[in-house]
């Protein structure tokens, strides 16, 4: 690397420490290390086609998955939904210790919106899984708790928003997964987490350069990643800075009578 | 190709000037860093409750720095010198790194004092990027241009003392393999296989730097997100191995002084060059123990971690303490404060290997990790064990190179003192660890009260070693620059 081009990137790492902001963009899916372990509030909610109640009814069981959507999303919605379903299909299938509610934060979907949505992704006769409206006012209770945000665009005339999946157990937010679709891996280390397992890693939601290893939550195995070839990097330059120094010397003056000075 | 018995045969006038500029650095750099100490565990014994805690950690911060810097370059210098009774390394190289470390020391300095730089010598990912109003911003930045003008002059003066090994050493000759094989000859002195050693691995040590250092501006200009596990693997590689390879470099030194005390040669046996390649093998993966906590690496990393920590310093440190315990029976050993400090240093290192070895169990560091036994374990190898080794050497070539005959004044007074001074500060290191004081806490919360009385009872010896420390180095010092005004007027 040219002088030039070390100076350059210096310059690029000091200009972004220089730049740095603390506030996220608003378009940024929620920061789970923000309202891990946050109380969630006990909002009411209207399970379609049954009576109304509060969110701890659901949670004082078992472990309460939560899923924010609305039936109309031309978006990241149903292909979310779907991928939950067919990690829950490998991860384990509620009510096999926890629950799983999708609640619409959109005020026009109706009971009827919510099961014609559970049929669209084949959970309408699935009793772990619950399709729920609630109050404008509750739902936004809950975003503001677990960081969700929707927007509405009349241009689109769609809501913006991220697709999430809070994990809750006795009400506080243990896990919060944010991303365009679920990896069955991802869920297993969330069950196991509310399970009260111990999960020793997982991705971050950002895309991460030059990870050591692999965790694989389903399997709790391990595998070397690119990262682990920086770790030999340093060895490995050391012997050849080595081999590549003696050698030249051994062949033309080895073993040259030492003359002190 | 026995050892000579005069530190200052075959050096040329402008090495022995060299060498002495070194010991009047490091001994400055040494003598500020322990009022650095002074100051930290004074703050920590609530000595100072109107400054800030954030002058704490950039205490910290230097301290630990200048005090690693100060003694890896001393132990540079004397290996240096030492060498040149074999092989003929370069005199401007070794001016061009004191160059700049001076300048990589004055930047540290900068980012720490007047920037606040405080993030720990670790400089842990992604901390230093993340001010928070703790530090200047632009802090960071001139932190690492110290660190990476340290790496690569460092580098630069460590590759051309391989390189004048290289003019007349084979690599498997310089490492003993031959020895290994059952050959006797030709001998390699054992300073040459435990330099060639330490070099090859403290190469390894300052890539990882410029790896992490790169990684760093990577990340700092949003170009990648880097991995934290790797830049912790990284970073300790680094630190780890030049705080160990600083120890080593000690005992080189000691192997090839301590036998113009006990007027016997101390060569190269077998188990000697088993024992130092065991540690080219070995010390890449020691670091591991500084991970144990960190459960997102996998189990079979940190058993690769406890095993190398424990089959690495076995071996040297076994074949090392019998071999100097051998050398000195019944040799008619002359005792002067030089040689007093080897063996004291030699004592150090043993006391500090144990604890470090205990630390490095799992399951015992399950308990103190992060206490305060881990500082009192590095403090003893490092203030007690190749501190002393190396002043042994600035002592003894400064009396040679002055021609005088006898020990500073009331050598025997100055010694007691500062063992005295020294093992009780570490004591209390010993005694905070044992009884769950944390580490780098600038004050202690309720559970941990009792960490400042410990703290307070430090302080008071503290002052003791410094006041050793004060009268001892104030007359080397002197007699320091009487032989470098003799070095120049012979130039």
């Amino acid at each position: 690397m040219t002088f030039p081009r070390i100076a350059a990137c210096l310059a690029a790492g000091a200009a972004a420490l220089w730049g740095q902001s603390p506030a996220g963009s608003l378009n940024q899916p929620p920061n789970e290390d923000l309202y891990l372990y946050h109380s969630v509030p006990d909002i009411l909610v209207r399970p379609a086609g049954k009576p109304a109640m509060p969110l701890s009814e659901l949670w004082r069981e078992r472990p309460l998955l939560i899923t924010m959507v609305f039936t109309r999303c031309a978006g990241v919605c149903y292909p979310f939904l779907r991928s939950l379903r067919t990690a829950t299909e490998s991860a384990g299938k509620p009510p096999s210790g926890y629950g799983i509610l999708v609640l619409s934060f959109d005020s026009r979907d109706t009971a009827s919106d919510m099961k014609a949505a559970a049929a669209g992704i084949g959970a309408r006769a699935d009793e772990g899984w619950i399709f729920a409206t609630a109050a404008e006012e509750s739902v936004r209770r809950l975003a503001e708790a677990t960081g969700f945000w929707f927007r509405w665009d009349g241009e689109r005339r769609q809501f913006d928003h991220p697709a999430v999946l809070l994990a809750v157990k006795h009400g506080r937010l243990v896990r919060l997964f944010t991303g365009g679709r679920i990896p069955a891996e991802s869920l297993g280390a969330i069950l196991r987490d509310l399970a009260g397992g111990f999960v020793p890693s997982y991705p971050l939601a950002d895309k991460t350069s030059f990870r050591c290893f692999q965790y694989n939550a389903a399997t709790g195995s391990y595998s070397l990643d690119w990262g682990a070839v920086l770790l030999v990097l340093p060895g490995a330059a050391a012997f050849l800075a080595a081999l590549l120094t003696f050698r030249p010397w051994r062949r033309k003056c080895a073993r040259a009578p030492f003359q002190a000075a | 190709m026995s050892s000579p018995t005069s530190a200052s045969s075959a050096a040329t006038p402008r090495l022995r000037r060299n060498t002495m500029l070194w010991a009047l650095l490091a001994m400055a750099l040494f003598l500020v860093s322990t009022l650095l100490g002074l100051f930290l565990r004074l703050f920590q014994g609530n000595s100072f409750p109107a400054v800030e805690p954030v002058w704490f950690y950039s205490a910290l911060t230097l301290h630990a720095l200048i005090m690693v810097g100060a003694w890896f370059l001393g132990s540079m210098a004397g290996v240096h010198y030492l060498l040149s009774r074999y092989v003929r390394p370069s005199s401007a190289i070794s001016e061009l790194a004191m160059g700049g470390s001076v300048v990589g020391v004055v930047l540290i300095s900068i980012s720490t004092l007047l920037g606040k730089f405080g993030v720990g010598w670790y400089f842990l990912f992604p901390l230093p990027l993340y001010p928070n109003g703790a530090w200047s911003p632009w802090a960071t930045i001139v932190f690492f241009a110290g660190l990476a003008i340290l790496a690569v002059f460092w580098l630069a003066w460590v590759l051309d003392l391989l390189r004048a090994i290289a003019r007349r050493y084979s690599l498997s000759m310089a490492l003993g393999w031959h020895i290994l094989r059952g050959a006797k000859e030709p001998e390699v002195p054992p300073l040459v296989l435990i330099t060639t050693v330490s070099l090859v691995v403290v190469t390894a040590a300052l890539v990882a730097a410029a790896l992490v250092l790169a990684l760093f501006v990577l990340h700092g200009s949003g170009r990648a997100n880097v991995d934290a596990l790797l830049m912790k693997n990284l970073t300790f590689l680094f630190g780890h191995i030049i705080v160990n390879i600083t120890l080593y470099l000690g005992v080189a030194i000691l192997y090839e002084l301590l036998p113009a005390f006990a007027g016997r040669p101390w060569k190269t046996s077998w188990l000697v060059a088993f024992a130092w390649n065991a540690v080219l093998l070995l010390v890449l993966f020691a670091y591991l123990h500084h991970l144990y906590m960190d459960f997102a690496q996998p189990r079979w990393v940190q058993v690769v971690g406890q095993t190398a920590s424990y089959f690495l310093s076995l071996p040297a440190a076994a074949v090392s303490v019998f071999g100097s315990l051998a050398l000195i029976y019944r040799s008619g050993f002359r005792w002067t404060m030089a040689s007093r400090l080897l063996v004291c240093g030699v004592l150090g290192w043993v006391i500090g290997g144990i604890a470090a070895v205990v630390d490095a169990t799992v399951a015992v560091n399950s308990v103190f990790h992060n206490t305060l036994w881990v500082p009192a374990h590095f403090h003893t190898y490092y203030l007690m064990g190749v501190v002393l080794m190396v002043l042994a050497f600035f002592d003894h070539l400064s009396r040679e190179l002055t021609g005088s005959d006898t020990d500073v004044p009331a050598a025997g007074w100055i010694l007691s003192l500062l063992l005295l001074g020294g093992y009780g500060f570490l004591a209390m290191f010993y005694y905070g660890g044992a009884t769950s004081v944390p580490r780098r806490f600038a004050t202690y919360p309720e559970e941990t009260l009792q960490g400042v009385i410990q703290a307070r009872v430090a302080a008071a010896f503290v002052v003791l070693l410094l006041a050793a420390l004060v009268i001892y180095l104030s007359r080397m010092a002197a007699r320091c620059l009487r032989a470098f005004a003799l070095c120049r007027n012979a130039s």
